[in-house]
């Protein structure tokens, strides 16, 4: 990891530090995230940005889709 | 990436890349880096999608849409009356199964375009003896 140092508008800081809180992530992990999104991390193959994306904490997540689109049966 | 469709994706293998957490996003991760030539179908998007909205918000379904337009080796399959027959006719051989419209299609396609594996960590892709890739050595 490479240490640098950043200057946000108060607003820019106060919307990170809120969005990072609801993510329940450190803002120095939100602010990478964002340039991952940001950056043309490959340009061969651009969907590789999408690579865990998301972090849902669930390690059988994509083996219960049906119940999240569809629902659960009573 | 040209030629031959080498392999069926479902849902699960998009969510699977998309989710850290998952058990097999090492695997989908790995695939997707170095894809063949892939097909899929817009019902699959559609689940994706809804995945992303039931799970998240709305800009997240639109980045999940953003990524289906940047797989560039995913061609999405229209879903019209025939697939709807086809995998209607496979709903009701596995009528034992809680299988979803979405899967009975990618069944049918699988069968129709002769597609002998499939990214899928679903069994149900698996019914008909197509090759699911989670189970590959």
């Amino acid at each position: 990891m490479i240490r640098t140092q950043i200057s946000l508008s108060e607003g820019e800081y106060s919307a990170a530090k809120r969005e990072a809180a609801r993510l329940g992530i450190s803002l120095a992990e939100l602010l990478r995230r964002s340039l991952r999104t940001a950056l043309p991390v490959n340009d061969i193959h651009p969907w590789m940005r999408y690579a865990g994306m998301v972090e849902t904490g669930d390690a059988r997540s994509s083996q219960s889709i049906d119940d999240v689109v569809y629902g659960r049966k009573d | 990436m040209a030629g031959r469709t080498d392999a069926y994706v479902d849902t699960s293998a998009l969510i699977a890349f998309a989710d850290r957490s998952d058990t097999y996003h090492p695997l989908f991760r790995r695939l997707f880096a170095a894809p063949p030539s892939l097909l899929t179908t817009t019902l699959v998007v559609a689940e994706g999608h809804a995945w992303f909205l039931r799970r998240y918000d709305r800009t997240k379904a639109l980045v999940f849409m953003s990524m289906i337009e940047d797989m560039t080796p995913l061609t999405v399959a229209a879903v019209g009356p025939k697939e709807q027959l086809g995998a209607t006719d496979l709903l009701r051989r596995f009528s034992d199964q809680d299988l979803t419209l979405t899967d009975a299609v990618g069944l049918h396609l699988m069968k129709a375009r002769r597609l002998r594996r499939c990214w899928s960590t679903d069994r149900h892709l698996g019914l008909t003896g197509v090759s699911l890739v989670v189970n590959e050595r």
